[in-house]
């Protein structure tokens, strides 16, 4: 996997600093590199779906249930502006994608060379989840939420959007390891 | 290079500030034949155990299981750290793993006339896999400890994540692709020495087996007990 040079960013500063991703060279990647995770299926189980639903099951939960974010933030007298919860969800989409690329390398090895079509849906899932915790870590940071009713909220949402994803995702592979196997 | 190699085994403090400051470039390149060199003499003493053709089998795997590894990982610091709030500094990451690594390879050259004493006073084939088990996991926590100061002295968001993730695909990999070159190890009364074993799955495969197993679940009908 090789970064954009977009994401170069010698000028930096250093030290505890989060630096910040750039959001469109991290959104190309948040949008290629589940496709990617979906091929790496495909290539397993011949079944097409992955292809499609792995970036719309990653890209969609988000842009869903995002919304439901910030009135919960606004409600419990939490949240950030309307525009910095736009840019934390976007930065953390970013770093999803960039975690993910990061991930894909390792990935591809692993579940191209199992024999276990199994294998290959253990890794992926794996790696997608992995990618997932890493953009919550950075949404938490981004929003840098004070106040204990503004951080129960954001656990509340991250669950919920994890189990909504994650439901989402096993009935796809359920239906894939179907074909699979006849 | 050998003065680099020298620095790397003396003063690895400097070695880190090269890394940061100096040409990652050229640090890579030694570190490359560092691994390669000091890997192969490893490799060359794990196949003496069986001798012959294995010598040089093992010489020519070893070296490609690391770099091959390093290749397929180093990517994920970067990529996680970046993810994280790292700054993104792809070929300073890339020299340090390889230095890292470079190191843990020399550790292991180190380790060579402790395998060949134990060829020497004809210690059993299962005794001499636990030793290289213990030396792979000694020279692993070397370079593991190298790669943590050096994030330690960074200081900056995300690094100890990332290199917890780079451990755990590193752990991955390096089985996987090692468990996909074997053997180096070989018994001195085995009579016939492969290049490769046939392919019989992957680690994760065996390990989800010998778990079935375990358990009492079987995968074939009758098991390769001999008659």
């Amino acid at each position: 996997m090789t970064l954009s040079p977009a994401l170069m960013n010698p000028a930096a500063p250093s030290g505890t600093t989060l630096v910040p991703i750039p959001i469109r060279a991290g959104l190309v990647f948040a949008a290629i590199a589940p496709v990617a995770a979906g091929a790496l299926l495909f290539a397993r189980s011949g079944h097409a779906a992955p292809l499609v639903v792995t970036p719309v099951v990653a890209l969609g939960v988000a842009a869903i249930t995002s919304p439901a974010l910030y009135i919960a933030l606004a409600a419990t007298g939490g949240a950030p502006s309307p525009a910095v919860v736009a840019r934390a969800v976007a930065m953390a989409l970013a770093a999803f994608g960039i975690a993910l690329a990061g991930l894909l390398l390792p990935t591809a090895f692993l579940s191209l060379s199992a024999v276990s079509p199994w294998t290959a849906v253990a890794v992926v899932s794996t790696a997608l989840g992995a990618a997932a915790l890493i953009a919550l870590v950075r949404l938490g940071s981004e929003l840098d939420l004070r106040g204990l009713a503004g951080r129960g909220v954001l656990v509340v949402w991250a669950m919920s959007a994890v189990g909504v994803a994650g439901r989402l995702w096993f009935d796809v592979l359920v239906e894939v390891m179907h074909v699979q196997h006849g | 290079m050998s003065s680099m190699v020298d620095l790397l085994l003396r003063d690895r403090e400097q070695m880190l500030a090269r890394i940061r400051t100096g040409e990652p470039t050229a640090i890579l390149r030694a570190m490359v034949l560092t691994i390669v060199g000091a890997m192969a003499v490893f490799g060359a003493a794990l196949g003496s155990y069986r001798g012959g053709i294995q010598i040089a089998y093992a010489a020519v795997k070893l070296p490609l299981v690391l770099l091959g590894t390093a290749a397929l990982s180093a990517p994920v610091l970067t990529a996680i750290g970046a993810s994280l709030g790292r700054r993104v500094r792809m070929a300073e990451d890339l020299a340090l793993v390889m230095s890292a690594l470079a190191f843990g390879a020399l550790v292991l050259a180190a380790c060579t006339p402790l395998v060949l004493l134990g060829r020497a006073v004809d210690m059993s084939y299962h005794a001499m896999t636990l030793a290289m088990v213990g030396m792979f996991a000694f020279a692993g926590m070397c370079s593991l400890r190298m790669v943590v100061k050096a994030l330690g002295l960074e200081g900056s968001r995300g690094g100890m994540p990332a290199l917890a993730t780079l451990c755990v695909v590193f752990a991955l990999v390096g089985g996987q692709l090692s468990w996909a070159l074997r053997p180096y190890l070989v018994r001195p009364r085995s009579p016939d020495i492969v290049f490769l074993r046939e392919r019989e799955g992957s680690l994760i495969d065996a390990v989800v087996q010998a778990t079935s197993s375990a358990r009492g679940i079987y995968g074939r009908d009758f098991a390769p007990v001999p008659e």
